[in-house]
């Protein structure tokens, strides 16, 4: 990012927009999380302006560190940074995705098929449920939101 | 946001854990929030929809009332 604008509070400069896109197409491409230390290596940029968009992408609700370390990220919806009961198979790869509305996100953001993996809440019973050209094939089942939309973001994780 | 294999054990996983059972969602429905949240999100021009745009989203897909307004309450 050498010769890029920091952010300085502005809401989408080329270095937000850049460390954006960075995120995503790690997770994309390596169905991992990056790190603010992963992306200044990526962009050549300093750690402090990428920690700056970091935040700014979290304000923006476009990702969430994990607890207690700004550098790292829990989610970057849809995609999970860490486990979770929402296996996503696109390509061969495997994801996890934070939720169930998720696990269908990452299907549609790679825009491709792909096959996810879950279990009912409450049983445990296994549900696969597999989006094929582009839209989900019927599959018994519903999704429960437990958290009123003006409450999601305070407490995400939960949600 | 979990799944369930049916609207019963959406009712058994909420009695097990004195919460109100709250408006459930259809496959055909979440994967239209999925699309018009995800569709674009590796783009350039990506972004989280604002509020009234959430609520427009919802409203089409025939999800109405305080529940899925981002404002209400706020």
């Amino acid at each position: 990012m050498t010769g890029m604008p920091a952010i300085r509070g502005r809401a989408w400069s080329p270095c937000l927009t850049s460390v954006k896109l960075a995120i995503y197409d790690t997770f994309a491409t390596t169905s991992h999380a990056p790190t603010v230390s992963g992306i200044a290596r990526q962009l050549n940029a300093a750690i402090e302006d990428v920690q700056s968009a970091f935040d700014e992408l979290h304000k923006q609700r476009l990702l969430v560190p994990e607890p207690g370390d700004p550098t790292r990220i829990r989610m970057a919806p849809p995609f999970s940074g860490v486990e979770t009961p929402f296996r996503v198979t696109v390509r061969d790869k495997l994801y996890y995705a934070p939720c169930a509305w998720d696990s269908l996100g990452i299907p549609a953001a790679l825009h491709a098929d792909g096959v996810i993996q879950t279990t009912d809440g409450h049983t445990g019973e296994p549900i696969m449920l597999v989006v094929r050209n582009g839209a989900p094939v019927p599959e018994p089942c519903v999704i429960h939101i437990a958290v009123p939309a003006a409450h999601w973001w305070d407490d995400i994780i939960y949600t | 946001m979990l799944l369930f294999r049916s609207e019963e054990t959406v009712g058994e996983w909420c009695s097990a854990r004195g919460l109100a059972k709250r408006p459930l969602v259809s496959l055909d429905q979440v994967w239209v929030m999925a699309r018009e949240w995800y569709g674009n999100r590796l783009t350039v021009d990506s972004r989280r929809p604002g509020p009234d745009e959430m609520v427009e989203i919802f409203a089409r897909i025939g999800l109405t009332g305080p529940f899925w307004d981002p404002k209400s309450g706020r």
